[in-house]
């Protein structure tokens, strides 16, 4: 397989495919749309051929993407398959490319899912299709490159580019309160981007010394290393170090994507509101932006900052609190969608706490959720998708007792449940006890904590999965629900695949994660020591 | 790549058949994903016996009609809820593939058992555990958890029970289950739980175990659900998976005190290493405790024991494989399987002790007033794993083992028994229409006449629990109770004080618990016996001339079990009742595993019983069982009680008992509705959409917009007003310039 | 010839040096007579803007000429710098956009006055002026210039009241602020002696005049002045109620070109000339750009009709802008130059979707009139989102405008003297800002279509070619600026030494910390 990659270079050009690929369909798309003209049997035409054209271009997407499993080297840290062409010489920005082990695991989660989105909109969207699929291939483009950008300005760049196409889906093929859960998620994002959007261009110009600016992740990580961040402005009496202000920046945005407790108030509209797809996209994929961003950004650009005692026991703490919190409001909410929704809060919480207790196997785990609740939190988005289409609500009290109607649908809503729930031999497991048993190296009590968090999660989604498919079947309009059909089959399947493959056997994810995990935790480790001794110095000297 | 053996170099057993031991697991497996397919398939058709067409004509109705069918089986209090009266027998299409691939991956994993028994009794004594690595698990940095089993003394009596018992059960299940049109879903389910408690044993590390053990939990969730229709059902499925998983955070604490402190997970290096802890220290003690957590999830010990009793909604095969057999006895299994660490931590095996007999006397005084047959050996199954972690508790590990088998042997034997009663009462009842409780003892009565094999079993039984020698249940009990004094007397566990009190009067006490509970095992089995099988026969009229025993296939199991309940004590002889080369068996077979921690607790001597105290407790043991036999006797009277519908509420104390102390609904005031309440009111409502939605979110919003509306209520059109906004700021600047 | 520098002095070579400007005046005037010559008709007027067209374009590529030769000059009453000629640029390519806007709109308005456009080539014959002066004294002519011929313009629709309102209004305060502005300048010519912005800043230097009391208020009246010509806060009141009363592509023309002239000239002033007192006006300007974010934004999000909403969007602007200005460096002229650009480009292009779908009469000029435009005009409804998101300054699909707010950030924070809190204060801002573009993206995508509305008649070609040609532009510079941002380089003027600027060893003072 690696001969074969390595005989077309696959490597010199297959970030930048995955980045095109994507625009020249939506183009292809549009221009498509255009010809056929606006009468009412042509756009239905066209629509269809959108959906087609989506759905191969996803494939073919994927099946690019693919390659990067073999040809990607896990004995190394160091960025692979990059890519590096000059964008903006005269601001010092480049459009340069590559992947590691943080991202790897990222760009293949999104390509992977994207298909299946497409599959899960497959009916369910009948209103300008064109433009819907346009704008889930631009999105696409977005998020992977956040995941690929190695430099910060591209990588803004990107991220605010996802924006836009996520705003319209929901806003445009949302539900009865899309209005507001659109232009909640767009402004709520956007506060936090700006500031870290001031915070790159400082980074920027220090890193570009006294010439032109220079954005490069590398050049900005050489700046971080050495300490030329420059000093620190005086607050409330005390010098605040700079790096602090530009940790703040960067991580108040991350948080909000996160979403960490308690700038998650965003995420419970916006899923809910969005179409399915949307809400597959938004918890499986844009919520790892967040953690990736601390794993990419927060952590190794101002590790002391970050590794500073009061700054990382709030970061720590907080995440405990999503954890626990987010399960215990998932635990009352009626709405099956939103039931999801606040347990996306409580897993992304466990990725927060395992990132933020940096040892390898949390950060590990961390990844690992951060893919496990990508598949499982999709996955269940997908089946709520498929039985709106049937009975249009998402009220959990309006089913109960399905399960005898619709065994296919139950089965995999259970199965799916298990693994959001943490089952061992699924995925969701790994992930959990790998980041409870590095985090409990370093914070046991918080770990504590956080492992209550375990029953919980089994409170809710049993007590929701037993009021849907179980309990006598008393609703006469549920005794006809059709059972799931090949197309929603072909939907599920990989996804359970992919589950079980990652809870049986995930040592081959792990160890193409492992090398750069181990750089992140010495790197911050070494200056978390250091800072730790200089304040129990300061402490001492006070 | 994936199963690439990396067998330990020169192991004896590396060459036998304990190689094949991945198989053991791999082979009931498959026969989940068959029968699970089949499942899958909607294809319930008509049964011969089906009376009415119109509702097996689809699948999903003809489950409908199975629901009340089913609850007509096992739950009476359905009948209240569904008032139709169709008993829709409607059999899987499938049924008879599933009939063979059940079963018979069972039988086969037995014989492997079996073929690996006898390979490791060829080498005579083998110290090392034979550990099998299959692939990495979880690789990530210093922890390495690899996909490994570990065959030894201990995991192989364990497969031999599951694989085993399972068997029997599953045949019985045949039977019982033929008319379900679930049958194919149940034999998957039994399957995979079986596939999961084989991986819980063979584990060579604790997380291995715990995918075996989150496994079980599950296979109990899904079966005690099996007939989801009824809200019951599906609570204490409910109710099972999440007290379960409490106890779960507790074993999961204790691995990661394990890894943090030793750095490893797998058996084989903690039981080095643990040796390295501070004897009695804080350390091992917290590991030990919350390990113990875990335990009393499992095995359904005070606090956690609620969800046992509920759990017997489930098909009765379920209740006698899962409930009283193997899953629940999984915290003993672990308990000594981590006996260095708890021979290492004195006060931690001292709460196990008392949890136990505390535990063993609760439940027994409840299972006294039960009337649900099922209900009574529920409790009773409470009442017997306390005995197992007083054993276990005390440092005997033998001990407690040993209680472990005869007690799968005779209260699987029991369930199975209670079960073809109720198979018998239903199809009674099933023939004449009748809706009333099929499982309350006061409708019974008599039955000796209708099914005496399965009178005769159930008494074997029944003394063998109540511990009459020579039956199993005498020899195991007695051995618990008996090391119990002894420990009592000398042991680390008598040097210790827990909560203060020291450790032989803690141990004393336990005895004397252990004794009580003894007594009250003999009365309440007695009773279930007496209002079962013998009085007059409380059935009415019609349904008498339909009361038969049941098929072969369920009565052959019985009697096998019968054998075995009745033989089993020869597994451990003591030496008093030894006869050629008997003794101890048992002992002897798992000296290699527990042997030195038995040793740590009674300091190194093995605790030897001076003549007239061991006549003593013997007689003791014997004197209270049959005391409680006789009382039953004496004062129970069958032929005074009258049907369930005639007869009057319970006052006073028997009320009490009867509710179980209310002790549910105490857990629900205190734990549930606070805390729901508590999601729902402050967290949601008033964190979530009060606080920061309303007023940091949306509230900033409309400030930004109140602000606006300022500006453009200046914004008046008057260029007077304007001319004056202009001057102002020109003296606002010109301020600004000049003042210094 | 472009071996030595032009001598100003010598009015040949100073005539040469204005040749655009000159040509454009020149043209205008001969324009006006053809205008009145001919009957007013509708054709008359259609020939007639075209021949501005023409105009301008001669214009443009004169200046292109004199970018291509790279003719310098030495310092005199004007300058012949980049900095100028990409001013010149930007005025006249809205210029024309104005006139093309125009062209459609006066006929469907039946306004026929072949004079306006010369009108507006007048006013940008004046603003160029603007762009060049480096002397008080041609920065007030070109300020009149401008003025008189856009109060003219503000009030051509004779028909309508609104439009007359407005013409008076902004007259009237107007003069007013002119006032302010001349005296400021008599007394700082009363102070230093020159109208030399050079001159100014050197003796401001030479005699230490750093704390003369004569030259801070004259500082003071002239800001006072632009700040009113700049629509800065509070000396904006004027602007929403001239821009919603005049027709809508003098409004366009208001919005984007006579700020932006302001601008540069405003710019220029404080770089070459003040630029030594900095940090005497430093903070007044820096509470006058924050003032102006806040106001501008804050009352916008108040706004239900489009063209009052897009003049509170200027005032925000305009304090974006006046940021630039704050930082006072030659990185913030180039920036500077760069977001004018830009804005003038997603200005006339909203605007121009405000022409397209207007209805005679100034009609259906709400916000909530254009629900659901994007199922019957879709290609507008998505021009007119891109606008929006170039003004919010968001990337790829804002375009550049995104790229203009990040060279301004990078200007500030470049600066010797850093304006990050400003600059937060401006990111924060344009969060604010997002609740008013969105809304008018939201409801062109996300509202259903009124069943009362019927779709708006198909607009003039010209406007569909400015809204097309702006929507393109900004697009394609949102992924390869590089080309244009090279062009800003070296584009900032000369300007005298700072003494007392705050680079050199002593640290701002305390209340500049704020």
């Amino acid at each position: 397989m690696r001969e074969l990659l390595d005989s077309v270079q696959y490597d010199s050009w297959v970030l930048l495919a995955l980045l095109a690929i994507p625009i020249v369909a939506a183009i292809a798309i549009w221009v498509h749309g255009a010809i056929l003209g606006e009468d009412a049997d042509a756009r239905e035409r066209g629509g269809r051929a959108a959906r087609q054209i989506a759905l191969w271009a996803f494939i073919i997407e994927f099946v690019v993407s693919l390659g990067l499993w073999w040809s990607f080297d896990q004995s190394t840290a160091a960025m692979q398959a990059t890519f590096d062409r000059s964008w903006i010489p005269s601001w010092g920005v480049t459009f340069s490319l590559g992947i590691d082990g943080i991202s790897l695991m990222m760009v293949l989660l999104t390509t992977f899912l994207m298909p299946l989105a497409v599959l899960g909109s497959w009916t369910s969207i009948r209103l300008k299709r064109h433009s819907y699929y346009a704008l889930m291939l631009l999105l696409t483009t977005g998020m992977l490159g956040v995941f690929v950008a190695r430099d910060l300005f591209l990588f803004y760049v990107m991220w605010e580019m996802m924006l836009v196409p996520m705003y319209f889906i929901i806003g445009i093929w949302g539900g009865e309160r899309r209005l507001y859960a659109s232009i909640k998620f767009f402004v709520y994002t956007m506060v936090g981007s700006l500031l870290m959007l001031v915070a790159i261009v400082w980074l920027g110009i220090r890193a570009g010394g006294a010439g032109t600016p220079d954005f490069a992740y590398e050049s900005i990580r050489q700046l971080a290393s050495t300490g030329g961040m420059g000093t620190g402005m005086l607050l409330f009496g005390a010098v605040v170090p700079a790096t602090m202000f530009m940790f703040l920046a960067f991580a108040l945005a991350f948080a909000i994507k996160v979403p960490m407790f308690p700038f998650h108030t965003w995420l419970p509209d916006a899923h809910v509101e969005a179409p399915t797809a949307g809400s597959v996209i938004l918890a499986g994929i844009m919520l790892k932006m967040g953690t990736y961003g601390f794993l990419r950004f927060c952590l190794p650009l101002f590790p002391d900052a970050a590794m500073y005692p009061a700054v990382r026991n709030t970061f720590l703490a907080l995440g405990v609190v999503g954890v626990l919190y987010g399960a215990m409001v998932a635990m009352v909410q009626p709405d099956f969608k939103k039931l999801v929704a606040y347990s996306s809060v409580s897993h992304l919480g466990f990725v927060m706490l395992g990132i933020f207790a940096a040892t390898t196997q949390s950060i590990q785990g961390a990844l690992m959720i951060m893919i496990n609740h990508g598949i499982s939190t999709g996955a269940l988005f997908l089946l709520i998708g498929m039985i709106y289409e049937r009975r249009h609500t998402r009220e959990i009290a309006a089913y109960g007792g399905i399960a005898r109607v619709v065994p296919l649908f139950a089965a995999m809503l259970t199965f799916v449940s298990l693994s959001s729930i943490g089952l061992p031999g699924t995925n969701g497991f790994v992930g959990e006890f790998l980041v409870l048993l590095g985090s409990f190296q370093t914070t046991p009590y918080l770990a504590m904590f956080a492992t209550l968090g375990v029953i919980f999660a089994a409170a809710y989604l049993l007590w929701a999965i037993q009021r849907i498919l179980f309990n006598p079947l008393d609703k006469p309009v549920n005794e006809h629900i059709p059972d799931l059909n090949g197309r929603e089959l072909a939907i599920m399947i990989p996804l359970v695949a992919v589950i079980l493959w990652l809870g049986v056997y995930p040592a081959p994810v792990l160890r193409r994660m492992e090398a750069s995990a181990e750089l992140l935790v010495t790197q911050v480790n070494a200056t978390g020591t250091a800072v730790a001794t200089r304040s129990a110095a300061a402490g001492r000297r006070r | 790549m994936l199963l690439q053996h990396e067998v330990l170099p020169g192991h004896p057993l590396a060459g036998t058949a304990a190689a094949w031991m991945w198989l053991l697991p791999l082979l009931p497996l498959l026969g989940f994903v068959i029968n699970g397919l089949l499942s899958l398939i909607p294809a319930t058709v008509l049964g011969p016996s089906d009376p009415d067409i119109a509702h097996g004509a689809d699948g999903a109705h003809g489950e409908a009609g199975h629901g009340e069918h089913v609850h007509a089986l096992d739950t009476a209090d359905a009948h209240g809820a569904h008032g139709d009266d169709h008993h829709v027998v409607v059999r899987h299409r499938f049924a008879g593939l599933a009939t063979f691939v059940g079963p018979v991956v069972l039988a086969a994993s037995f014989a492997l058992a079996v073929a690996m028994f006898l390979a490791m009794r060829g080498l005579g004594e083998m110290r090392e555990p034979f550990v099998q690595t299959y692939f990495s698990w979880m690789p990530a940095g210093a922890l390495q958890i690899n996909a490994a089993f570990q065959l030894d003394q201990l995991s192989m009596m364990m497969v031999l029970i599951i694989t085993g018992v399972g068997t029997l059960i599953h045949i019985f299940s045949v039977g019982y289950m033929q008319d379900d049109p679930g049958y194919p879903r149940f034999f998957a389910y039994l399957n995979l739980f079986v596939a999961f408690m084989l991986v819980l044993v063979l584990g060579a590390s604790y997380p291995v175990l715990f995918v075996g053990w989150e496994g079980v939990g599950l296979c109990s969730y899904l079966l005690i659900g099996f007939w989801f229709s009824d809200k019951a059902n599906a609570d204490a499925g409910k109710k099972a998976f999440i007290v379960n998983r409490i106890g779960d955070f507790g074993l999961l604490i204790a691995m990661f005190l394990l890894f943090a402190n030793l750095g490893t997970l797998d058996f084989v290096g903690v039981n080095a290493a643990a040796t390295k802890f501070a004897f009695g220290g804080a350390l091992v003690t917290t590991i030990c405790l919350f390990m113990f957590l875990g335990c009393a999830g499992k095995s359904a010990q005070i606090p956690l024991y609620i969800w046992l009793p509920d759990a017997m909604a489930g098909p009765t095969p379920v209740s006698a494989l899962i409930h009283a057999a193997t899953m629940v006895t999984a915290g003993v299994y672990l308990i000594a399987r981590s006996s260095t660490l708890f021979s290492m931590a004195p006060v931690a095996s001292l709460t196990v002790a008392v949890v136990g007999a505390v535990t063993a006397l609760f439940a027994a005084t409840i299972g006294l007033k039960q009337w649900d047959i099922k209900k009574v050996l529920a409790y009773s199954t409470v009442s017997q794993l306390g005995y197992m972690f007083v054993g276990v508790g005390v440092g005997a590990y033998t001990a407690g083992m040993f209680h472990l088998v005869t007690h799968a042997f005779f209260k699987a034997l029991l369930f199975l028994g209670s079960g073809s009663v109720i198979f018998a009462m239903h199809a009674a009842y099933h023939h004449t229409g009748n809706h009333d409780d099929a499982q309350d003892m006061r409708n019974m009565g008599g039955l000796r006449a209708f099914m005496p094999w399965t009178w005769i079993l159930m008494w074997i039984a029944t003394l063998a629990i109540s511990g009459i020698p020579p039956f199993s249940g005498f020899f195991s009990k007695d051995e618990i109770l008996g090391s119990v004094f002894l420990r009592a007397r000398e042991s680390t566990l008598a040097d210790a004080h827990w909560l203060g009190i020291p450790g032989s009067a803690v141990l004393y006490a336990v005895y004397a618990l252990g004794l009580a509970a003894a007594l009250l095992t003999a009365i309440y089995m007695t009773r279930m016996m007496l209002y079962t099988f013998h009085g007059p026969n409380r059935s009415g009229e019609e349904e008498r001339k339909h009361l038969v025993e049941a098929p072969w296939t369920m009565t052959g199991p019985l009697v096998i079990l019968g054998v075995l309940s009745a033989i089993g004590g020869w597994l451990n002889l003591p030496h008093f009742a030894a006869f050629a080369g008997s003794e101890e068996m048992l002992g002897h077979w798992l000296e290699p595993v527990v042997g030195d921690n038995q040793l740590r607790v009674t300091l190194g001597r093995i605790p030897e019983a001076a003549g007239n105290t061991e006549t003593f407790l013997i007689g003791a043991a014997v004197a209270i069982a049959i005391l409680g036999i006789l009382i039953a006797v004496v004062r129970l009277k069958p032929a005074r009680l009258v049907p369930k519908a005639q007869s009057p509420e319970e006052q006073g104390f028997e009320r009490v008992l009867l509710d179980k102390y209310y002790v549910d609904e105490a857990y629900d005031r205190v734990v549930v509705e606070p805390t729901v309440g508590l999601s729902r009111g402050v967290l949601w409502k008033g964190i979530d959409q009060g606080l920061i939605d309303g007023v940091l979110v949306n509230g900033s919003a409309k400030l930004a917009r109140g602000l606006g509306g300022v500006g453009s209520w200046l914004q008046s059109g008057q260029v007077g007003t304007y001319a004056w906004v202009l001057v102002v700021g020109v003296l606002a600047v010109l301020g600004a310039f000049t003042i210094r | 010839m472009n071996g030595m520098p032009l001598d100003l002095t010598i009015p040949a070579q100073l005539s040469f040096a204005l040749l655009p400007d000159l040509l454009l005046m020149g043209g205008a005037m001969l324009l006006l007579v053809w205008a009145a010559w001919r009957a007013e008709s509708v054709e008359h007027q259609r020939a007639i803007g075209t021949a501005s067209l023409v105009l301008l374009a001669l214009a443009a590529g004169a200046v292109i000429w004199f970018i291509v030769r790279g003719i310098a000059a030495q310092p005199g009453p004007i300058g012949v710098d980049r900095f100028r000629w990409i001013a010149d640029l930007v005025l006249i390519g809205g210029t024309a956009a104005a006139i093309m806007l125009s062209m459609d709109y006066n006929e469907r308005e039946l306004i026929v006055a072949p004079e306006a456009h010369v009108l507006i080539l007048l006013a940008t014959s004046g603003m160029m002026l603007l762009a060049a002066a480096r002397d008080l004294m041609v920065v007030f002519l070109g300020i009149e210039t401008m003025s008189v011929a856009v109060y003219v313009l503000a009030g051509m629709n004779r028909r309508s009241a609104r439009s007359a309102e407005s013409a008076l209004k902004y007259f009237l305060l107007g003069a007013f602020s002119t006032a302010f502005l001349l005296y400021g300048m008599a007394l700082v010519y009363g102070a230093t002696g020159a109208t030399d912005l050079g001159i100014i800043g050197d003796r401001i230097n030479q005699y230490g005049l750093t704390s003369s009391p004569l030259l801070l208020i004259g500082i003071a009246l002239m800001l006072v002045g632009f700040g009113f010509k700049v629509a800065a806060a509070p000396f904006h009141m004027w602007a929403p109620d001239v821009y919603d009363g005049a027709p809508t592509p003098v409004t366009a023309y208001m919005a984007a070109s006579v700020k932006a002239a302001a601008f540069t000239a405003f710019f220029r002033i404080w770089y070459e000339g003040f630029s030594p007192v900095f940090v005497s006006w430093h903070n007044t300007f820096w509470w006058l750009a924050a003032l102006t974010m806040v106001v501008g934004n804050l009352i916008a999000l108040r706004q239900r009709n489009i063209k009052r909403m897009l003049a509170y969007s200027s005032i925000a602007h305009a304090g974006y802008l006046m940021l630039a200005l704050t930082v006072n460096s030659a990185a913030s002229a180039e920036a500077f130059l760069f977001y004018v650009f830009i804005y003038t480009i997603a200005t006339f292009g909203a605007f121009g979707v405000v022409v397209a779908l207007g209805e005679p009469g100034e009609r259906s000029l709400a916000i909530d009139d254009y629900a659901g435009l994007w199922t019957v005009r879709p290609w507008l409804a998505v021009a007119m989102a891109v606008f929006m998101f170039s003004l919010l300054g968001f990337p790829v699909f804002g375009g550049a405008g995104f790229f203009a707010k990040w060279y301004l950030i990078k200007a500030a924070l470049q600066s010797p003297s850093p304006q990050t809190k400003l600059a937060v204060v401006m990111v924060l801002t344009s969060v604010v800002s997002a609740g008013y573009y969105l809304y008018v993206v939201m409801v062109m995508f996300m509202r259903p279509r009124l069943a009362s509305a019927v779709a708006p008649a198909r607009a003039g070609a010209l406007t569909r070619f400015v809204v097309a040609a702006s929507a393109i532009l900004i697009v394609v510079l949102g992924v390869f600026p590089e080309r244009f941002v090279r062009q800003t380089h070296g584009s900032a003027p000369l300007t005298a030494t700072r003494v007392s600027s705050p680079q050199s060893a002593v640290p701002l003072p305390a209340s500049a910390r704020r």
